[in-house]
């Protein structure tokens, strides 16, 4: 599930350009002069922020090969971070899920060889050249994470509320039109692979949810399904 | 929504959210949303010989599937009314 930090150089028209955004991506926020670290790597030179409804894009100022991008949901947490003990310039400091637990590993594991190995990068921080931009970034990020929730995190929450009376009487249909509604926020707004998504949602309920049904009867439900 | 509604009465209290990746975190509870994101305001990080870095940290939001328990304020858990919640949630009701 999570992708964590990874290359970002599609980018078109001259001098540095503008980054190559899907068709059902939106951009939500964009911020000059914004200098990045990675992990424990030193500030690199100044770039700008994009922050879309599906990601967060960084891309140099001066090198059009050097970008950077990290989508929302892969974001574990962020903050501002202002006390200059702990950081030297007040920053917008997120933490990024590399699918990998074993987080002492990630900083030396990055560091052992001259290529980055971006997708191993925990932490990053965007250092705005105008801090006073930090509270409007932050909450531009709060929005954005909002906008992109784990499908796995709906099947769990639901799980709770769905009845023995519903998950025997509820068709796909059914599920079909109450999860349309449940999701209509989110899919309206450039959720990527929406409909496939919703697919795998509702199919994952139907295994989650009726599992105390035979399960060899629910394997073929889901493969009709799939077919 | 059972814990949606929940959580949401406890804003403005002191929780500890302890992430998936062992981190801990302190702090008043500003907000959460269906997805059980959380925004804390005045964090500490609970070991922070650990994780200094952390510690420049005062406001953070926390993303909802990262989070494995949240830490209540005792006197924050009604149980007879979660007692009633759980019970009508189950219903269906």
């Amino acid at each position: 599930m999570a992708g964590g930090l990874r290359l970002f150089t599609e980018r078109t028209g001259e001098g540095a350009g503008e980054p190559v955004f899907s068709h059902d991506e939106e951009l939500i926020h964009l911020q000059p002069s914004v200098a990045i670290a990675l992990g424990n790597h030193s500030l690199e030179a100044p770039g700008t922020l994009y922050m879309t409804s599906r990601q967060v894009v960084w891309l140099s100022d001066s090198d059009r090969s050097k970008g950077y991008a990290v989508d929302f949901y892969s974001v574990s947490l962020h903050a501002v971070s202002r006390d200059q003990e702990a950081y030297p310039s007040p920053c917008i400091y997120a933490q990024i899920d590399t699918g990998d637990d074993d987080e002492e590993s990630d900083s030396s594991d990055s560091e052992s060889n001259d290529v980055l190995d971006l997708s191993k990068i925990s932490e990053l921080r965007l250092v705005p050249e105008d801090d006073s931009q930090l509270d409007i970034l932050f909450d531009v990020f709060c929005e954005c994470a909002e906008l992109n929730p784990d499908p796995i995190e709906r099947e769990e929450e639901h799980n709770w509320i769905f009845s023995a009376e519903q998950m025997v009487t509820d068709g796909a249909e059914v599920d079909d039109s109450e999860w349309n509604d449940v999701l209509a926020p989110t899919s309206s707004i450039g959720y990527s692979n929406g409909d496939n998504d919703l697919a795998h949602t509702v199919l994952q309920l139907q295994i989650n949810d009726q599992r105390f049904e035979d399960p060899e009867e629910m394997d073929k439900d889901s493969d009709s399904a799939n077919a | 929504m059972l814990f949606f509604s929940y959580f949401k009465d406890l804003v403005g209290r002191e929780v500890t959210v302890e992430l998936k990746n062992d981190l801990a975190i302190r702090g008043t509870l500003h907000s959460v949303d269906q997805y059980l994101n959380i925004k804390l305001e005045n964090t500490r990080v609970v070991d922070q010989d650990k994780y200094p870095h952390m510690l420049s940290v005062r406001n953070c939001f926390i993303r909802g599937s990262v989070v494995r328990y949240v830490q209540l304020p005792p006197d924050g858990v009604d149980v007879d009314l979660l007692h009633d919640a759980t019970r009508r949630e189950a219903r269906g009701g």
